[in-house]
């Protein structure tokens, strides 16, 4: 075959250039958009929640008040709401969840590593509405019953502790809510922890077996070293993830506005409030501080998932090495 | 008379032991809980089940029968919407920062944001979008909720779509362009095809995440008892209904609220099991 | 003096065999640069027509980053320039004005790994060429057909076109892309250590489609295999940190090496 002179491809050049230029600027386009919705939805709650901030300034943040009829505001039932529930979410999370990453990656035999890592992984999609409502159909009974009458009993009476565990067995209540945020939570945390710990080179792992190493000194001596910063990081998109989730708590935290001491108390959350209530809101001011807490929850879990963020990006600097 | 190398060994193999011990009863504890959750949803659900879900309306406070068919109906145009509007936006965004902007700043500051929104409580977007869409047009409506789930879709797809095109090899992009192939038909006619399967994966995978999300319909599409298709108006949709009727006293709408979380999680269970499969099949044809 | 240890066939012409060609591609004062990094210095080659020149010299001696060049496909990296001339048929193919199609449908090339499209092996073909021409079904058929035989691939696919290319084995994969870069009728082919993936006996099917490929294409190949440099090329250029330290027929540079670094990298001193 002659290799004769190939034909001229001047004509599609320039549709060339025009399709190359348009494309770049679509999809540059969309690019800022990414970075403009995140910027317009923090600007958005505080547009919208500027009227509560005005009129209650930061004593929004530590007033207990909240009386709609009077038009009076306050953020820190829910904002202690919020951090109770989240705090005994991750005490009972974290160490589940590092047990069964650790299970998953080093202990578990090698055929039921992947369906179980499947598993969890489809577990964790499943919709937080789902756990609230077993929370208030099967647990909150179940507690409330049984659980909670013998802990006010025994570990109500203790000094100190005892406060925590104090109260009418109502069975819905800031503890039940952390319980079943934690369940949530559980297998979000252990999927990212077991990516985690599954970057940790074989190699490293293997010149610890070779000198004699048990399982568990390796895990300890290798991979959470390797891993320290990255396993934080996880643990604090978890939190994240507890501080704004609506669902879960809402069935089975009891929207009380009053903080009380006891866990088996009702109370209320952030994300809670805005969506017992949104839909009662009729005033400006109602709205506004509604909104005002939307804002707050924003500027919280902006700041949780930035660090949560910068430390997942120091295991991925050294992976690149 | 064991040795002290011995003595220390059998120490070292008891903490081991019981560390090994103590992690599988952590899974252990961790899967039954889920398991019981899945457990309760299935048998509440099927007990729920009937014929009449799928051809009646949601009923009224008191009434003992009754279906979801327009909370359903609702929830699959609001969703596909949703789908429709996120997806193309994510995919053009995700190609973005693979081909344009990947080992530059702001391709690092996009996919910062990108994963913040990605994490970001679903609320707060549905608040974002009752300000932005439903205080402006005067109401709720089914399109301000697709656009509320829109936002949900959003960073998954580009996340997603982003990773995939970063693993087709750079190679085939130079092999493509020294046809003389202009960047765009690269990118769209090569590169695309090479990561559908990711990409696709993603998209599903977006979908069975806003399946579920009640937050942001509260504050934008809302409810509707009755059967509608007029997505300028609230829209009936399944996650607010089950919300409604669980909280309830009512007993018939209780045991809808559970015929309406079985099948979300069906659906959602569905959706993700067929979106890693695909992705699997793509391994697989890989090796 | 030199260790003729080295064995390459009988099949590579000595000196006084070769008919002398032109220049098919000149590189003039060419100097290349990774950001600040200077890769490149001042190089000035001549690459004849219908022959095969090969490029060698141990890694990181800017072998791969010369033959870059020459298709311009460095272009779509930020920081990456060259300065200087190259010159194809009397144009110089670094000038921005130079459209870049016309360049890489006048030079093709082909990469280390096999990349097939994902897509059939018929579509794979027809794919570049469908940017330029316009062919009727039968027409495509034709023109693939015609780079598959070229290729040395028809036999072994033509009942199997409409299946997807990634069910190839590698060495098979490879001639895909040859066929794929002939189709376009190049005046010049580039490889980039093409056989380096590959096993012995796949090595050597590519080594024999070369031979006959100069035939019709002028041909710069770069590999890090001296005994295939010396088998397959009838022009050798040996390159050292960024220079291009010597070029000539390649049975007198791997016989009697005029430089010193030469003499060391062939004769294994280095390298």
């Amino acid at each position: 075959m002659q290799a004769s002179a190939p034909p001229s491809p001047a004509a599609p050049r320039l549709l060339d250039n025009i399709g190359d230029w348009l494309f770049r600027n679509i999809v540059a386009v969309a690019g800022w958009f990414v970075l403009i919705t995140l910027a317009l939805a923090a600007f958005s709650m505080y547009w919208g929640g500027r009227e509560a901030f005005a009129e209650f300034g930061w004593g929004f943040l530590v007033s207990t008040e909240w009386d709609p009829v009077r038009e009076r505001y306050g953020a820190l039932v829910a904002i202690y709401g919020t951090l109770v529930t989240t705090t005994i979410a991750m005490i009972i999370a974290v160490p589940v969840s590092f047990g069964i990453a650790l299970f998953l990656t080093e202990v578990a035999p090698g055929w039921i590593r992947g369906p179980l890592g499947a598993a969890i992984e489809l577990l964790a999609g499943i919709p937080s509405i789902i756990y609230g409502m077993w929370g208030l159909f099967v647990l909150a009974p179940l507690l409330g019953t049984h659980v909670y009458p013998w802990v006010d009993e025994h570990i109500g009476p203790w000094p100190i502790l005892g406060a925590l565990f104090r109260g009418p067995p109502l069975g819905i209540g800031m503890l039940t809510a952390g319980i079943v945020l934690a369940i949530m939570v559980i297998p979000f945390i252990s999927s990212v922890m077991r990516e985690v710990f599954l970057t940790v080179p074989n190699r490293l792992k293997e010149s610890a077996y070779a000198l004699g190493s048990t399982t568990t000194e390796v895990v300890w001596n290798i991979v959470l070293p390797y891993t320290r910063s990255a396993v934080i990081g996880g643990i604090f998109l978890g939190m994240g993830r507890a501080l704004g989730e609506t669902m879960a708590v809402t069935f089975v935290l009891g929207n009380a506005h009053r903080i009380s001491v006891s866990l088996l108390e009702p109370g209320n959350s952030i994300a809670a409030s805005i969506a017992n209530e949104f839909a009662e809101a009729t005033t400006p001011m109602y709205q506004s501080a509604l909104l005002a807490l939307g804002f707050l929850l924003f500027a919280v879990t902006f700041v949780v998932l930035s660090i949560a963020k910068l430390m997942l990006m120091q295991l991925k600097k050294r992976e690149g090495n | 008379m064991a040795t002290v190398a011995e003595r220390l060994f059998l120490r070292r193999r008891i903490v081991n032991g019981l560390s090994l011990v103590l992690s599988g009863l952590a899974a252990l504890f961790g899967l039954f809980w889920l398991v019981w959750i899945l457990w309760t949803t299935f048998t509440k659900g099927v007990d729920a089940m009937s014929l009449s879900l799928f051809t009646e309306m949601t009923p009224p406070p008191g009434q003992d029968t009754g279906g979801l068919l327009n909370a359903m109906a609702g929830s699959l145009m609001i969703s596909g919407l949703a789908v429709l509007m996120g997806a193309p936006i994510g995919i053009a965004a995700g190609t973005y920062l693979a081909e344009y902007v990947n080992h530059r700043k702001l391709g690092e500051v996009i996919r910062f944001v990108n994963d913040i929104l990605l994490s970001a409580p679903s609320i707060v977007l549905g608040l974002f979008v009752y300000t932005v869409v439903v205080r402006t047009t005067g109401g709720f409506s089914g399109y301000a909720g697709s656009i509320a789930l829109a936002f949900i879709v959003l960073p998954v797809v580009v996340r997603t779509t982003d990773e995939m095109l970063r693993l087709v090899p750079i190679q085939m992009r130079e092999a493509a362009l020294s046809l003389g192939v202009p960047q765009w038909k690269v990118t769209v006619q090569i590169l695309y095809r090479a990561a559908a399967p990711g990409i696709i994966t993603g998209v599903l995978l977006a979908l069975a995440r806003i399946s579920g999300e009640t937050a942001p319909l509260l504050f934008t599409a809302f409810n509707n008892q009755y059967w509608s298709t007029d997505m300028t108006g609230a829209v009936a949709n399944l996650p607010v209904t089950i919300f409604q009727f669980a909280l309830s006293p009512f007993a018939y709408w209780n045991k809808l609220a559970w015929a309406g979380a079985f099948i979300i999680t069906v659906f959602v269970l569905l959706v993700s099991v067929t979106a890693r499969y695909i992705l699997l099949r793509k391994k697989m044809s890989h090796d | 003096m030199t260790n003729a240890s080295i064995a390459f066939t009988t099949a590579v012409p000595t000196a006084t065999e070769l008919e002398p060609r032109a220049a098919k591609l000149s590189a003039r004062n060419l100097a290349f640069h990774y950001g600040d990094f200077c890769a490149l210095k001042d190089i000035n080659l001549e690459v004849p027509e219908k022959r095969v020149t090969s490029l060698i010299g141990p890694s990181g001696c800017g072998k791969s980053t010369l033959l870059r060049v020459f298709n311009r496909i460095y272009s779509i990296y930020p920081g990456q320039r060259a300065s200087g001339e190259v010159i194809l048929e009397g144009e110089n193919i670094l000038d921005p004005k130079y459209p870049l199609n016309k360049l890489r449908s006048k030079i093709g090339m082909v990469f280390q790994k096999p990349v097939p499209f994902p897509m059939s092996i018929h579509d794979n073909i027809a794919y570049g060429i469908s940017h330029y021409e316009r062919l009727s079904k039968a027409d495509m058929a034709v023109r693939v057909e015609g780079a598959l035989r070229q290729s040395a691939l028809w036999d072994e696919v033509k009942d199997k076109l409409k299946q997807n290319a990634l069910g190839l084995s590698g060495g098979q994969q490879q001639r895909l892309c040859i066929a794929r870069a002939v189709a376009l009728k190049p005046d010049v082919i580039l490889f980039d250590e093409p056989t380096s993936a590959l096993d012995p006996i796949a090595t050597g099917k590519i080594e024999q489609l070369i031979a006959e490929l100069k035939q019709h294409f002028t041909i710069l190949i770069v590999t890090h295999n001296m005994q295939q440099a010396a088998r397959c090329s009838d022009y050798t250029a040996f390159m050292y940190l960024g220079e291009l330290v010597e070029h000539g027929v390649t049975s007198t540079i791997f016989t009697k090496p005029t430089k010193q670094q030469t003499e060391d990298y062939i004769t294994g001193r280095f390298g």
